[in-house]
């Protein structure tokens, strides 16, 4: 996945309908853009296919054997 | 009433109730005459609720002549205004809820009323959790009372002026990337994000479904079991609320920490962190081992995806907000407008890439805990942000250590562990298994058993 750009970031905001003062932008360019940067290092078919919310029984499954 | 009953414990304060050295009306009216002295400057209530106060107070007072013993009985509290209290407004922090007085109350109000607390009024929260009140906001922002020229971090801003300035015994906060913790290290106090579904969100506003957590803040470790006891436990109102069985957080503060395995990923969390925040942190690592710990140095392989955190977080508020954001807009403030609009911005597939992410952290951390019982790691880079750094319109988040414990949903502890060459506060957190609240309680205990860095008052 390439960098956010710009361009990109202005497509969105039009597919979305949004209109977003100039001067913001660059803010919500570098929210977007670096959250997004992680997605590109990882190639997500290796990524176990888990339930897409963390969850929690008693036995804690999701962070190994509770202890007592 | 002595100064030192504002910033006593809550067990030294029901104390100090039952053997009659003083009585709940009476701290209830010292403290609201600091509050009237003092938060014109600090900005950490939004309500005050005197006559509802008085009314507990009294109620408490009664109770006690009884007999009663529940420990947070006189206990004066607080509520971050994102908690629905009945009867009195909850403004979230926004003007689009300004003048909003709701019917419903939240589970976690009515749990410390039951418990006999005293609500001293409802605190200041950053807009819906999430945007810091700009200037001309119709609310202003709460300040540090360590120094007032910083931000006391948010978004349970008021909570964390609030007890550090010595206004209340107890206050809720709510976490979704940190908000309960990022104050706590800011204004020099303590608090517990519990695990996810641990505490009852409902009746609380939302910001993010499957990041928010409730829970406690106070002074002390010990303050926060206190605390967590009556909240702690199912409520069918919250579909993410947990079935697991509650522990007795207070008797597992007497337990031993020797031997208890301590892990510090040396990745990721050290990034940017300023040389004196390291050093604070590396000084309360060695009082952990002087406690009997075993401290070592971990890695968790994923941990630097969580920077995908913000996908989830903002897709989530954006769906929350859709339609008044929409409609009008003018109601949000400042930056925090286009913060969460950037949610609409989040393709379908990145929001579920950013889930699946998510779940590979958690494994990971998973896999380490096998071998260690809790993660130590600073809880912020840096000491409180300066407002004019924070009202840089072009500053996008700051980055903070806090994320990746709401991706997991473990319960962390944060407390301060010294203060930075400037002389503000600094903050170590402690994550454990999930539902094991009782084990970071009972370290951050015996920490601060041993050392007096939670004891330190701001020059308010």
């Amino acid at each position: 996945m390439p960098e956010l750009t710009m361009e990109e970031l202005r497509a969105r905001i039009a597919a979305a309908g949004l209109k977003i003062p100039e001067h913001r932008l660059a803010m919500m360019k570098k929210l977007l853009g670096d959250a997004l940067a992680p997605l590109s290092r990882v190639d997500s078919r290796t990524v176990r296919p888990l339930e897409p919310a963390v969850t929690f029984d008693a036995k804690g499954p999701h962070l190994g054997v509770r202890h007592e | 009433m002595s100064e030192a009953l504002h910033y006593t414990t809550i067990r030294e304060l029901g104390a100090a109730y039952r053997k009659r050295e003083v009585s709940p009306v009476e701290v209830t009216r010292a403290l609201l005459a600091r509050i009237e002295k003092l938060d014109p400057a600090l900005h950490a209530f939004v309500t005050l609720t005197p006559e509802r106060a008085l009314a507990d107070a009294k109620a408490a007072e009664d109770a006690l002549r009884k007999g009663d013993a529940r420990p947070l009985l006189g206990i004066p509290i607080g509520h971050k205004d994102i908690y629905l209290t009945r009867g009195i407004r909850s403004t979230g922090g926004s003007a689009l809820f300004a003048d909003w007085i709701p019917e419903d109350e939240s589970t976690v109000v009515r749990q410390w009323a039951e418990a006999g607390s005293i609500m001293m009024g409802k605190l200041i929260t950053h807009e819906f959790a999430f945007g810091l009140q700009f200037p001309g906001h119709r609310f202003p922002a709460a300040r540090n009372p360590w120094n007032q020229d910083h931000i006391p971090g948010g978004s349970s801003s008021g909570s964390g002026a609030a007890l550090s300035a010595g206004f209340l015994h107890g206050a809720t906060g709510s976490d979704t990337g940190g908000s309960i913790r990022g104050p706590a290290a800011f204004c020099g106090i303590t608090g517990l994000k519990p695990t996810y579904g641990r505490c009852s969100r409902a009746g609380v506003m939302t910001l993010s479904w499957t990041l928010d957590h409730t829970g406690p803040m106070a002074r002390t470790a010990e303050d926060c079991a206190y605390l967590l006891q009556p909240i702690a436990g199912h409520d069918t109102a919250d579909p993410a609320s947990s079935t697991a069985a509650v522990d007795d957080y207070v008797k597992a503060l007497g337990g031993s920490v020797r031997g208890l395995r301590i892990g510090v990923p040396r990745n990721y969390f050290f990034e940017d962190a300023d040389a004196d925040l390291v050093r604070a942190f590396e000084g309360a690592l060695g009082v952990l081992r002087s406690l009997g710990a075993e401290v070592r140095d971990i890695t968790i392989p994923s941990i630097d995806l969580s920077r995908s955190f913000f996908l989830i977080l903002a897709a989530e508020a954006f769906a929350y907000h859709e339609h008044d954001l929409r409609t009008k807009p003018e109601l949000y403030g400042e930056v925090l407008r286009e913060r969460i609009m950037t949610g609409a911005l989040v393709t379908a597939s990145e929001y579920v890439q950013a889930q699946r992410i998510r779940m590979q952290v958690c494994a990971d951390v998973a896999e380490v805990m096998k071998s260690v019982d809790v993660l130590a790691t600073p809880t912020t880079p840096k000491p409180a942000t300066p407002f004019k750094v924070a009202y840089d319109p072009e500053l996008a988040f700051p980055r903070t250590n806090m994320p990746p414990f709401n991706l997991t949903g473990q319960p962390t502890l944060a407390l301060p562990c010294g203060f930075s060459t400037s002389g503000l506060p600094v903050s170590m957190q402690l994550s454990g298994r999930a539902f094991e609240e009782a084990t970071v309680l009972r370290l951050g205990h015996a920490y601060q058993k041993a050392t007096d860095w939670h004891t330190r008052r701001p020059p308010v």
